[in-house]
This record gives structure tokens, C-alpha cells and sequence, in this order.
């Protein structure tokens, strides 16, 4: 490899995050990148594959695998992996993911207010997530478990007593709603919203002025080194 | 299987049936009389002939009947029951199969557009061409009749044989039957014929007597005469309907959720015309 290359900011954000290469800052480093478009991918086909099971609005999402048959067989293995990924995904991330104490009261509808219409609270120094971010992450890996669970009660319903399938598909629905809800948030958050972050999960890096805005006490850390 | 003359009046997954409706048929009904059945399981036997279904090894329970229940390849049989009544042992025998519910569980939570239909006759039929074989119909019955055929990876159950009542032929199981404990005819007729046989019943000192078509799925299109006024000892429900969290899941969730779903997308798009981007507002220092 060449010299002139090997400093880029690619390929110093194969192996490291949290520093800065000629003036960009690595956020991700390819490991977790891959690691969460895997999940992305894996949630992806499964909804695909089990949107049109759950109603037929949804219908032509199967044509896209090739019919409601196959969509039948594909969902549950799509929806294992995605546990699998996700279990992955869980402890990679684990780390970063505990709620500091100015973070806690992230859940009331006051704070998800003001963060929707842009208003940061000046008390807070984010750091390289902020409390929603955190939460999101506790919810997808509970959500992930219930979807589980549930999954495996309706891949062999006739093994479970009537109860259990009954309560089992009520589960997998009210989940699967608040996963759906959420992932619309999640990816307008980190496209639209947010100009800057979605090259953070493709291309691993942002910019000094994206990371002022949105995550002030990372920054001061990198820079700290 | 899916009959191709019979106009399908109610379908799986579907909004409507795919009949006109222009022309009526009477409801059709089997009519089982369990005070005059004499355990032979001819019926058994003509099931398995005229549907052509597999051998399934039967079981040995220590008593009369062929296997513990309803097989995907064994659609019909007799359930066997010795039972303390105040009168003293009551050998009970029921023919069990599909009762073709008026309001199916089944057909409410197939996913599967058209693999459960419901003909203009009443007869409720599994169509192997669409069944995705999830078994979501075995949790919608409260009679516990779909099995999962594992070879064919598809649900099955009793047709009523509808290829030969859409030809005008009884099912196969009344035309075995000896006894005449079993008929078929209109819905009408067989309901008449109950309530005459249940009449005669108590004119007999038999007082608890009842012609057992459940009201919470909207009645059978297999009506049966029970001598006891106690459903539990035949292995039939007192009082069957959908399961509730079927119908919570289909008449509730499905709306709510396809609501939200929509609803989310709508909403970030709402935000953004409101708020536009969080962007940043310096120029920029790292302009690649």
C-alpha cells in the first residue's frame, strides 16, 4: 500500500474511531459500520418478508421475494439473524450505552419535545450519544427479544398451547408497530434531519462543525485524544 | 380442494369473496345424531376412501377410538367418551370433523389471500394453492380442526366434501353411515330435523337434550343432537367464538398499526416542512 494512501481517513476508520485524520474525525470504524448494516439489512429483509403476512396492503413487499410462499420461508430465518446481528450489535455498542446522569430523563415528553423542535438544553454536554440515541438502543434490543420470543411461537405454533400463540402474534404486532415507528425516526434522524450523520454509517467520518452541533462532549474527548 | 363452481362467498385476507352473489344457495348442513350413533366408524372409512388420504397409524388409548384427535391426513372421527352421569356411565360417541362455522376462525387469521375460503353454501375449504402452511388457522379455531400436513407443508381439514355436494351427492361420511344418525340437507332442514329428534328425546324422560349449533360463530353448518346439555363431555366448547386475541389482533392491531405505520412516515416529512434540517450553521471548516 502506498504511504500517500495509507493515512486517508478510510483507511485509518478500517481500525480506529474517535480520532481525527486530516480534519475529519472517525466516528465508526468499519467493524461497526458492518456490524449495523447487517441489522439494518437483516430488519430490512424480515420486514419485507413479514409485512405482507401481517396484512395484505402489504402484499407487493412479497413480490419482491418472490411470492407470499416464499416470504413465509424466508421471514423466520431473516428474523433469527436479525436477532443474531442485533445480540451482536448489543454488546459492540453496550459500552458507549449507559445513560449518564443528565441523560435519564430522556423518555419524558418535555425533553422529546424540545429536542424535535431543535431546542438544546445548554446544561448538556453531549457526548458521543445522547440520550435518545441511548434509549433507541434499549429499546431495539428489548424490542429484538420480543420479537424473538414471539417469532418462535409463531414459527411452530402447534407446539405452544392456545394462550401462548394467541398472546405470542399480540407481542410480535405491538413490537413490531413501535419498531416500525421507530425506525422511520431513525432513519429521517440520521439522513434528512441531520445533514452529516449518514456518511458517519457509510463512510465512518464527520466533520469538525457536525460534530460542535450535535455531540460537543465527544469532540472536546478526541480532541483531548 | 378448492371447488371451481361454487361462488366463494367469503375469502382469507381478502375484502370480499370473489362471488356475485347474484345467485343464492341454501346453507348447507351435516346433521349428527349422537343418541343413535353405534360407534362403527364406517364414516371414518368412506373419509379416508373418497378423499384418498394416507394411512395414519392409529393409537391405543383403552378405548374405542382410532387416534387421541384430528389428523392432517384423517379428517373425521369418532371420539369416544365414558361418562359418570347422574343416570349412571353414559357411553358418549361424537363424530368430530370441521364444523364449518358461519363466522370461521380459521378464515379470520389466515394471512393468505384466498387459501381459506368460505363457498355461497356455508362450506368452509382450505385451498392448497394458496395455503403458506403457518398454521395461524389452527390458532383461530376454537374447535382445534386444521392440522399441518408436513409433507405437503399446507394445512388440511374436512371439506364437507364439497366436490361432491357441489355435484349434488352427500359427503362421503353420510353416505357410509348405517344407522342414519347422520344426514345432510339444507341448514334449514337439518335444524328442523334436530330440534324433531331433540323433542322426541325429551318426550323419552331424556330432559337435558340439545341441538348443539353454537350461536358465537354464528352457528355450524354441522349440527349435532346432544343427549346431554353438556358440550364438555362430547370435547366441543360450550360457547365457541373467534379467540379474542385473534380478533383483537385483526380488528384492532392490523388498523392501528397500518394507521401508525402511515402515519410515521407522514409525520417526519411534517417535521421537516416545519423544522427543516438540524444543519449547521458556521460555514463549513472541513470542506473535502
Amino acid at each position: 500500500m502506498s504511504s500517500t494512501y495509507a493515512h486517508t481517513p478510510v483507511v485509518v476508520a478500517r481500525h480506529q474511531e474517535n480520532v481525527v485524520v486530516n480534519g475529519e474525525i472517525v466516528r465508526h470504524r468499519r467493524a461497526s459500520r458492518l456490524i449495523h448494516w447487517s441489522v439494518a439489512f437483516t430488519f430490512f429483509l424480515s420486514l419485507i418478508t413479514g409485512m405482507p403476512i401481517w396484512t395484505p396492503i402489504f402484499r407487493w413487499m412479497a413480490a419482491m421475494v418472490g411470492g407470499l410462499e416464499v416470504a413465509r420461508i424466508i421471514h423466520p430465518y431473516a428474523g433469527v439473524l436479525f436477532f443474531l446481528v442485533s445480540v451482536l450489535q448489543f454488546f459492540h455498542w453496550l459500552g458507549d450505552m449507559h445513560f449518564r446522569e443528565d441523560e435519564k430523563g430522556w423518555w419524558r415528553p418535555s425533553k422529546l419535545m424540545g429536542y424535535m423542535r431543535y431546542e438544546d438544553d445548554p446544561n448538556v454536554e453531549v457526548g458521543k450519544y445522547n440520550g435518545g440515541q441511548k434509549m433507541f438502543f434499549w429499546a431495539v434490543g428489548l424490542g429484538a427479544v420480543g420479537l424473538l420470543v414471539s417469532g418462535v411461537v409463531m414459527w411452530f405454533p402447534l407446539q405452544f398451547p392456545r394462550i401462548v400463540r394467541e398472546l405470542a402474534i399480540l407481542l410480535h404486532d405491538i413490537t413490531f408497530i413501535f419498531f416500525f415507528v421507530g425506525i422511520v425516526i431513525h432513519i429521517y434522524l440520521g439522513t434528512a434531519a441531520e445533514p452529516g450523520t449518514f456518511r458517519s454509517m457509510v463512510r465512518g467520518t464527520v466533520t469538525r462543525s457536525w460534530a460542535r452541533l450535535h455531540h460537543p462532549g465527544w469532540l472536546k474527548d478526541v480532541d483531548k485524544g | 380442494m378448492a371447488s371451481q363452481t361454487l361462488e366463494i362467498k367469503r375469502s382469507s385476507a381478502s375484502m370480499w369473496g370473489t362471488g356475485t352473489g347474484i345467485r343464492t344457495l341454501p346453507t348447507v348442513s351435516k346433521y349428527i345424531d349422537t343418541t343413535t350413533c353405534i360407534g362403527c366408524k364406517a364414516c371414518e372409512a368412506a373419509c379416508q376412501e373418497w378423499n384418498d388420504l394416507k394411512r395414519v397409524p392409529t393409537s391405543q388409548a383403552g378405548n374405542y377410538q382410532t387416534m387421541p384427535e384430528l389428523d392432517a391426513d384423517f379428517w373425521n372421527l369418532i371420539k369416544f367418551k365414558e361418562q359418570d352421569t347422574a343416570e349412571g356411565l353414559s357411553w358418549l360417541m361424537r363424530k368430530d370433523q370441521c364444523m364449518h362455522c358461519a363466522e370461521p376462525g380459521c378464515l379470520a387469521a389466515c394471512p393468505a389471500p384466498g387459501a381459506i375460503v368460505q363457498y355461497a353454501n356455508g362450506i368452509v375449504d382450505v385451498n392448497p394453492e394458496a395455503c403458506i402452511g403457518c398454521g395461524y388457522c389452527a390458532t383461530g379455531c376454537p374447535f382445534d380442526v386444521p392440522k399441518f400436513h408436513a409433507k405437503s407443508g399446507k394445512m388440511a381439514k374436512c371439506t364437507l366434501c364439497v366436490d361432491r355436494v357441489e355435484v349434488g351427492l352427500e359427503p362421503a361420511c353420510i353416505k357410509a353411515c348405517p344407522t342414519g344418525c347422520l344426514n345432510f340437507g339444507t341448514k334449514e332442514d337439518m335444524v328442523a330435523l334436530g330440534n324433531l329428534r331433540v323433542k322426541q328425546l325429551k318426550e323419552a324422560g331424556f330432559n337435558d337434550a340439545v341441538l348443539y349449533d353454537p350461536p358465537g360463530v354464528g352457528g355450524t353448518s354441522v349440527v349435532t343432537v346432544l343427549k346431554h346439555n353438556n358440550p364438555g363431555w362430547y370435547d366441543l366448547p360450550a360457547d365457541p367464538h373467534v379467540p379474542i386475541g385473534v380478533r383483537v389482533w385483526k380488528q384492532i392491531l392490523r388498523p392501528v398499526g397500518v394507521i401508525a405505520a402511515f402515519l410515521s412516515i407522514f409525520a417526519v416529512f411534517s417535521h421537516y416542512t416545519k423544522y427543516g434540517p438540524k444543519a449547521v450553521v458556521e460555514p463549513e471548516e472541513n470542506v473535502q
